[in-house]
């Protein structure tokens, strides 16, 4: 069916520029997810030369950020990009400050990992945190995939995740001011944790974000206000009797 | 396939013949009736008509029931007919042959128990069996023509593939596996498209994690009885009491259980660097940084010349593993320590040129006879037993060195003259070389 088709030849009738960027948005893209990676390792692991490591490398993260904005703003100035095309620039450039922040958000974990490396270790070993720590870093992954793939229905998956990660979340705060109340001499540590897990949920949310943005970027539709259930319905309507939804591409 | 002649030809003559009978009886009748040209023309007529008859038999066949045995129609057409048959039956020979083939194909490779995947000149994804779909989360249809780097995003790929060192394979953790490790190889053929080769190596990390560990806990179990023994050496030459005569073989005692130390440690470092797998890329190091401080650690040394030197002709970074660097270069520095007199002095040097990064350090020792050289970074080798013995080392150094390099692309260079001096060259690919300033410091 052509028009099926569409959604996934729209990566291959970019011209070279949009392709470079896309590329390197990927590859910035998979850097955060490592610093992410090694963050949730050095804090469970306890491994606090690690966590510096981590810290250490955020502002490598910033560099590509501003790499790529300014290769989009030359494109948009040399090239006046017009419908999809445009719609891939402007995804690009929210992209990427939603990765910036992951890093910035990984960057925090990792202080704290290195902090929390010198403190003893709690029994259960932050098996939470590495619980929520893996859905989260699964989320980032597939929204990255989906960004590659320009595959709508997959960001819709990984935009549903958000509202484990945020039901998790409440359930560890809950968990931990329990722990505080019984012991107050554990209320230092609960705290950090505290802040770890609240770090991975914002970063839940920035990959919700990044996954709006693949929609955005297939069927011209702003999404991200919109509640998701909403989302498959529209979705849904505009495929028809057909059954498979149809992205709207420009010719 | 060859077509006999024989029935054709005749099909033909029959045909003319056949022509000829029609316009000759055509005439007579004709002729009979006293209109010659009419009949003529009325037998053309029906011959006519009858050729359309056959021919619409001949389309009909053709458009309907091709599949199926032509109708049997005599004369030319029935022999073209057959041609016809023929070709088709030809046709499907060979497609049934092609069909077996790719199944052939198809099975053997969806049994290797390798991934493979083809990329094209831009590094998209042409094809991939099935071993590679399940390592690298790649999908049957949808994923064909994007970009391998897109979909496998670890920066350590992006290295492999940035650096184009493809001897050897790149190891990489999986971003969304529970202690997966990937060993990925490029290999390029053809016209500019290379193959991706993708195995599931994370038993042999596992495996080679407990040999590391085993190794470090041994160097442990060692390091602790020499330690009490080397403390006790400690307390004993220092011990006013201690018999004159004992004073000497003390003394040696100790500096033997030190070179115990070295060798021990250098031991472990070279086991080490041999068993793991070959890096690939690493990390951009602040190479004058890594200079300054090594410059502190010579001048730090209760011997030492009394010039160190370090000239930075370049502020590029260099692309590697730090540690392993580190050590390389620091054995370089602490041989031309030790080779060198208090008078003399050591420069170290790092510049970039079209050939790539370079890292020197020349001495005014004493220099190296020409005849050992070649053969200055085999294991425990020594220039001159006597005096190498005597101020200390494990004569390991240049062992790690060569290796550490061999890791990194690099070349080592030794230059000598007797009584003069030496240079040790590390001459690093231009891969290697990172043209803005490194990210961390040493």
């Amino acid at each position: 069916m052509e028009t099926a088709d569409l959604s996934h030849h729209i990566s291959r009738r970019f011209n070279e520029d949009l392709e470079r960027v896309r590329s390197k948005v990927l590859a910035m893209g998979g850097f955060v997810e490592q610093q992410l990676q090694k963050a949730i390792t050095a804090l469970t692991e306890g491994d606090s030369t690690l966590g510096e490591s981590v810290a250490l490398g955020d502002h490598q993260v910033n560099n590509m950020e501003v790499s790529i904005d300014e290769e989009c703003s030359r494109i948009l100035a040399t090239r006046a990009p017009a419908a999809g095309d445009l719609r891939v620039i402007v995804a690009i450039i929210k992209t990427i400050t939603d990765l910036e922040r992951i890093g910035d958000e990984g960057e925090k974990i990792g202080y704290i990992a290195s902090r929390l490396a010198t403190m003893e270790r709690p029994a259960d070993k932050y098996r939470e945190i590495k619980h929520l720590g893996r859905i989260v870093s699964e989320m980032v992954h597939d929204a990255l995939d989906a960004f590659a793939r320009m595959d709508a229905e997959s960001a819709l998956r990984v935009a549903r995740q958000d509202r484990l990660v945020d039901e998790e979340y409440e359930a560890i705060q809950r968990q931990s001011i329990t722990f505080m109340m019984e012991d107050p001499r554990t209320i230092r540590r609960a705290l950090d944790v505290m802040w770890v897990v609240r770090a991975l949920e914002r970063i839940g949310d920035h990959a919700k974000n990044i996954s709006e943005y693949v929609i955005y970027m297939v069927y011209g539709k702003d999404v991200r206000h919109t509640s998701l259930d909403d989302v498959e319905r529209e979705l849904r309507e505009r495929a028809g009797p057909g059954g498979e939804p149809r992205p709207t591409v420009a010719p | 396939m060859r077509i006999p002649l024989q029935p054709a030809t005749q099909a033909w003559w029959f045909a003319a013949g056949r022509l000829l009978a029609t316009v000759v009886a055509g005439l007579i009748v004709g002729a009979l009736f006293g209109r010659i040209w009419g009949g003529l023309a009325c037998a053309l007529a029906i011959h006519l008509t009858w050729q359309l008859v056959v021919l619409f038999r001949v389309e009909w066949w053709l458009r309907h029931r091709s599949f199926a045995d032509p109708p049997d129609i005599g004369g030319v057409w029935g022999e073209i007919l057959s041609q016809i048959v023929r070709l088709h039956r030809r046709k499907r020979f060979h497609k049934q042959r092609f069909v077996q083939l790719m199944r052939q194909l198809q099975s053997s490779t969806a049994a290797l128990p390798n991934g493979v995947v083809i990329l094209n000149p831009q590094r998209e994804i042409v094809w991939f069996n099935r071993m590679a779909g399940r390592l690298l989360d790649l999908r049957r249809t949808a994923d064909l023509g994007l970009r391998i780097e897109n979909l496998l995003r670890e920066p350590a790929f992006a290295r492999y593939l940035q650096l184009e060192e493809y001897a050897n394979p790149v190891i990489i953790r999986r971003a969304n596996r529970e202690e997966c490790y990937l060993s990925l190889q490029i290999v390029p053929y053809g016209d500019g498209q290379q193959l991706l080769l993708a195995a599931d190596v994370s038993q042999q990390m596992r495996l080679e994690a407990v040999r590391r560990d085993f190794v470090a806990n041994a160097s442990h179990e060692l390091r602790s009885p020499l330690t009490v023994i080397a403390g006790y050496l400690e307390t004993l030459s220092q011990d006013p009491a201690l018999d004159r005569d004992l004073a000497g073989p003390v003394a040696e005692m100790r500096r033997q259980a030190e070179r115990m130390t070295a060798i021990i440690h250098d031991l472990l470092e070279l086991s080490r660097l041999e068993q793991t797998a070959v890096p690939v890329g690493g990390d951009p190091i602040d190479v004058p940084a890594l200079l300054a401080l090594l410059r502190k650690d010579v001048l730090a040394r209760p011997v030492h010349p009394r010039e160190v030197r370090v000239r930075i002709d370049s502020d590029a970074a260099l692309i590697g593993v730090e540690a392993e660097i580190h050590s390389a270069f620091s054995n370089l520095v602490d041989n031309a320590a030790k080779y060198t007199p208090a008078e003399g002095s050591i420069e170290m040097r790092w510049w970039v040129d079209e050939d790539g990064g370079h890292f020197s350090v020349t001495d005014t020792g004493i220099g190296i006879p020409s005849e050992h050289i070649p053969r200055l970074t085999e294991r425990f080798y020594r220039v001159d037993d006597g005096r190498s013995r005597a101020t200390g080392g494990s004569g390991l150094g240049l062992a790690i060195v060569k290796h550490v390099l061999q890791r990194h692309g690099a070349e080592l260079e030794v230059r000598s003259t007797m009584g003069k001096g030496s240079t040790f060259s590390c001459h690093f690919p231009p891969q290697r070389v990172h043209a803005e300033r490194a990210a961390t410091a040493v």
